[in-house]
């Protein structure tokens, strides 16, 4: 019998494919269900982020940044507000950073839930990504209270905020936590602990600590491969200081640390802290302060550069902005934390099977708006 | 370490490759480098047991204002011992070239590409210098201050911004 | 049935001119006729029940627009399907892409003329019925291979191969699981399975609580059995958590990625075909089929008054703890204990075989199968077929001698 012939097939998974979270296309390199080589190709949602900043005054960037990362909206526009303030070096009013963490927090918790859900979603399991829709669909309910939008904000201005939050929004903050520790709970009942749950993600798509560094992989992503880095920590951006939270590490409590069920529950766990951030600045809140006190008349910062950046929740959300002097930034960049944690896929998934792949596509839990800005 | 520590560190080693240090107008203290010794400074960085500048936050390009030369940003932090030092370059916008580090600093790799993609500056040892986040034919580097869009592209009219 | 049928249309004086073999051909034309109509319409209630189900589990509605509580939706939809665009894709293989689909649509309904709804409800009474109801539903992955090969998509292929693989897999311990009840009823004939598991016993011969003989409870081997039929079952059929061949998340549909329209629809009558097949053969091997549980009207009374009871326990102790179950299954226990012991007439009609036992039956189990789809997530290839190869099968195996065994302990048959 001649020798059967048999090659290597290149598979295109997207730009339109149910889990590529957007339009991301993937060019896998398979023999059979293995994969031996994946090359990610960006670029489809390009909307030219940083050439438009270049052309618009600093205040009306704020609309664009929340486009970029759409999951985080309130994350994106604290960065850039924090990094224009720098360079401006405006002292805030207490009540305005203490409404901004509440609302970054916040945000944190409704990325991870879409993060978690759809993780589920990626590896078969359908149900929770309702429930998380449906305590995402609480916080949003909030924002939409404090802001007027559901999804893009321009909420958090240099300087200050948009609107003070309503009456009855700390009331209704309060109820929001109260139950949320409990559907935690219920989480970790339908997915986390499910067993086959942990047999498709335990062990996969192990992303050692020193490889994670190197690749730039930050966030979630990168505390899962257990290495304490949270920024909110280590550089203590606005008023973070003053809160007690721990920073969940990746441990490898179902199988190696780095796996995509630590980057996961990861995520499950820095929502509980984030609830507590939360309660903690709402005990906290001054009561009184006008959230405009600080806003600039003209946003002209003086000619530098700066690098700021924060911890969004996919990871560190950094801002290179280049000023000439004009109300207009000369330089725009926005480092984009899920542009570097894409990067690494080739090297944790090589090897494994295209489910597998689905699966360490979702634990790095991208945003293609963010990716390709 | 703080940035001037680092700056002194890296003259006494690199002498003349090292062409300046920025320390007034940016929040980020800045180490002004020649563009052939990227590679070499950035693995002393990394590798000197006092600076283990592990993590590459951010890669950026930049035009200043569409005549002078073409910079490369590079914003490096410690892990291991909490501290920042920026690098810069700079590189003759008629044939911009820079050392490419994305075989030192992985991260680099998409980077140098975007910044390519942007700023068409080629990065001399990138395993895979394309075009990421344009098309592969597209004219032009559009972050550049002089860039003027084609008028087509692919038969499809570029509408003009004001 | 058929014949059933023939000599009624001939007793009548307008039509019995027209002799024998026509009244057969008739009859057998109308036999097949209901037997269709019954899949498409158990289709069309079963995909707006598995909404149903699923939104219940997902804290939503599901569909509410279409008619009351969105009763027409699926009739919508159906209505949608076929005013879609017929589309062949220009590289597909138009032959096979054109009879695959058919393929599988016509293995799945042909295998519904050999299943017993009641004592005399069936289409075929056939001697070697369980030999004929596995491999004619074993026709289906070849309509799924022609159909994944035909469409000259990657995904597609891969969704096909999978399947194949999968199929062919389960096969194996899911034919040793049957002949596991063969050996014990000696018969192939689904009638006599039925038959041999009226009455009522000890559970496993020795433990004194009264069971039905329902093969189940027959041995611990049996018991064994009918888990690794239904794990094995829900892998035939390519549900969750056993869905890798259409996949969503990976492979897009799988084997159905290119169909749309007609011949995506016709996928999808097979698909809860098959699912209500599964049922159908796990009721009939191991539940019963259309047996009652009760022996008869005093038992009846008396299950119905003790399960009452376990439900009043159950659910207030549910809700002590957690504040979340609903009362309607209580409700609706309570209601039918009192109804049998006030209406004797209703407890006897429960205590007697037909077509409602088995029809309940099935509901569970597709139930049961909705609620696995809805709750897990999916295995991988290489795990399943290790579920299949190293799990399974040795258990279907050891089941199969087990239940030797325990026939010659219990006496059952001797050497």
């Amino acid at each position: 019998m001649s020798r059967l012939h048999a090659e290597e097939m290149i598979l295109n998974m997207g730009p339109q494919h149910p889990s590529t979270h957007g339009v991301l296309r993937l060019k896998l390199t398979t023999d059979g269900e293995i994969v031996s080589k994946i090359e990610p190709v960006i670029g489809y949602l390009h909307r030219s982020f940083e050439k438009h900043a270049e052309n618009l005054q600093y205040q009306m960037v704020t609309p664009f940044t929340g486009r970029c990362d759409y999951l985080a909206a309130m994350g994106s526009e604290h960065g850039y507000a924090m990094a224009v303030e720098k360079m401006l070096d405006i002292e805030l009013p207490e009540r305005v950073e203490y409404l901004r963490v509440i609302f970054a927090e916040l945000q944190r918790i409704a990325s991870h839930l879409v993060a978690v859900g759809a993780f589920g979603l990626d590896v078969g399991a359908i149900t929770p990504f309702i429930y998380c829709f449906r305590e995402r669909e609480l916080i949003l309910d909030l924002f939409e209270m404090a802001s007027g939008a559901r999804l893009l904000y321009n909420y958090i201005w240099i300087g200050g905020l948009a609107h003070d939050i309503p009456p009855g929004f700390v009331e209704k903050t309060y109820e929001f936590l109260d139950a949320f520790d409990k559907r935690v709970a219920e989480y970790n009942q339908i997915l986390t602990g499910n067993k086959i749950f942990i047999e498709r993600t335990a062990d996969i798509g192990v992303l050692p600590p020193e490889v994670a560094i190197n690749y730039g992989v930050t966030g979630p992503c990168l505390r899962g491969s257990g290495v304490d880095l949270d920024i909110r920590k280590v550089q203590p951006y606005s008023i973070y200081d003053r809160f007690e939270f721990e920073v969940p590490l990746g441990e490898g409590a179902q199988g190696t640390v780095g796996d995509c069920w630590d980057r996961y529950y990861v995520r499950v766990r820095e929502m509980e802290e984030s609830a507590k951030i939360v309660r903690q600045a709402l005990d906290q809140l001054p009561s009184d302060g006008d959230v405009q006190a600080a806003l600039p008349k003209r946003i002209r910062p003086p000619k530098g550069e700066v690098y700021f950046r924060s911890e969004n929740p996919r990871g560190e959300l950094g801002y290179y902005i280049v000023s000439d002097g004009k109300n207009v930034p000369a330089r725009m960049r926005m480092r984009s934390p899920a542009f570097c944690n894409l990067g690494v896929i080739n090297e944790i998934g090589q090897g494994w099977m295209i489910s597998d792949v689905i699966a360490i596509l979702g634990s790095l839990d991208i945003v293609l708006g963010e990716i390709d800005r | 370490m703080e940035a001037p520590d680092i700056f002194s560190v890296l003259q006494a080693k690199f002498g003349e490759q090292i062409v300046d240090f920025l320390e007034e107008g940016t929040l980020n203290p800045t180490v002004v480098v020649k563009p052939e010794a990227v590679l070499k400074v950035c693995e002393f960085l990394s590798q000197n047991e006092k600076l283990q500048l592990d993590s590459l936050m951010n890669l950026a390009g930049h035009d200043q204002d569409g005549e002078s030369d073409l910079s490369v940003i590079y914003h490096f932090y410690s892990t291991i011992h909490d501290h920042y030092i920026t690098v810069k370059t700079f590189t003759p916008r008629e044939e911009p070239s820079v050392v490419s580090i994305a075989n030192l600093y992985r991260t680099a790799d998409w980077h140098e590409r975007e910044a390519y993609d942007m700023y068409g500056i080629h990065f001399e040892g990138h395993p895979d210098l394309k075009r990421i986040l344009l098309e592969e034919d597209w004219e032009g580097y559009p972050l550049r201050k002089d860039y003027v869009p084609a008028e087509f592209y692919r038969g499809m009219r570029i509408e003009k911004v004001k | 049935m058929i014949q059933t049928l023939a000599n009624w249309i001939l007793s009548f004086d307008i039509l019995s001119g027209m002799g024998y073999p026509i009244a057969w051909g008739l009859s057998l034309f109308i036999v097949a006729a209901l037997i269709f109509v019954f899949v498409a319409l158990n289709a069309l209630v079963l995909v707006y029940i598995e909404r149903k189900v699923s939104a219940f589990m997902q804290v939503r509605l599901g569909p509410m627009r279409v008619g009351k509580f969105g009763l027409l939706q699926t009739v919508a939809d159906a209505l949608k399907l076929l005013q879609k665009e017929d589309i062949i894709p220009e590289k597909a293989d138009k032959a096979l892409f054109t009879i695959g689909p058919w393929t599988i649509l016509v293995a799945s309904v042909a295998t519904f003329a050999a299943i017993p709804f009641s004592d005399t409800l069936l289409a075929a009474d056939m001697n070697i019925g369980l030999f004929y109801v596995v491999s004619i539903s074993s026709i289906v992955v070849l309509g799924i291979v022609m159909a994944g090969w035909a469409s000259n998509n990657k995904w597609s292929l891969y969704g096909a191969m999978r399947s194949a693989a999968q199929i062919i897999s389960y096969e194996i311990p899911v034919g040793i699981t049957l002949i596991s009840v063969v050996a014990v009823v000696g018969s192939l004939n689904l009638q006599t399975i039925i038959q041999a598991q009226g009455g009522a016993g000890n559970l496993f011969h020795w433990i004194p609580i009264p069971v039905p003989n329902w093969f189940i409870f027959h041995s611990p081997f049996l018991f064994m059995a009918t888990f690794v039929y239904l794990i094995g079952g829900t892998a035939e059929i390519n549900r969750t958590p056993f869905d890798i061949p259409e996949s969503e998340s990976e492979l897009v549909a799988g084997f159905m990625t290119e169909f749309s329209g007609l011949r995506w629809a016709l996928f999808f009558l097979s698909e809860y075909a098959n699912a209500t097949l599964v049922a159908f053969i796990l009721t009939i091997i191991f539940l019963g089929g259309w047996q009652s549980p009760f022996v008869n009207y005093s038992s009846a009374q008396i299950a119905l008054s003790i399960f009452s009871v376990i439900a009043v326990i159950w659910t207030v102790f549910v809700r002590m703890k957690s504040g979340r179950l609903s009362i309607y299954p209580l409700g609706l226990s309570i209601l039918a204990a009192i109804s049998a012991w006030l209406f004797p007439g209703f407890a006897v009609w429960l205590a007697s075989p037909g077509i409602f036992w088995i029809l309940a039956k099935v509901a569970g189990i597709i139930f049961l199968l909705m609620w696995f789809r809805w709750t897990f997530p999916r295995l991988r290839v290489d795990q399943l077929m290790y579920i299949s190869w190293k799990v399974v099968l040795p258990l279907a195996i050891l089941n199969l001698m087990g239940v030797a065994i325990w026939m010659w302990l219990t006496g059952e048959i001797q050497f």
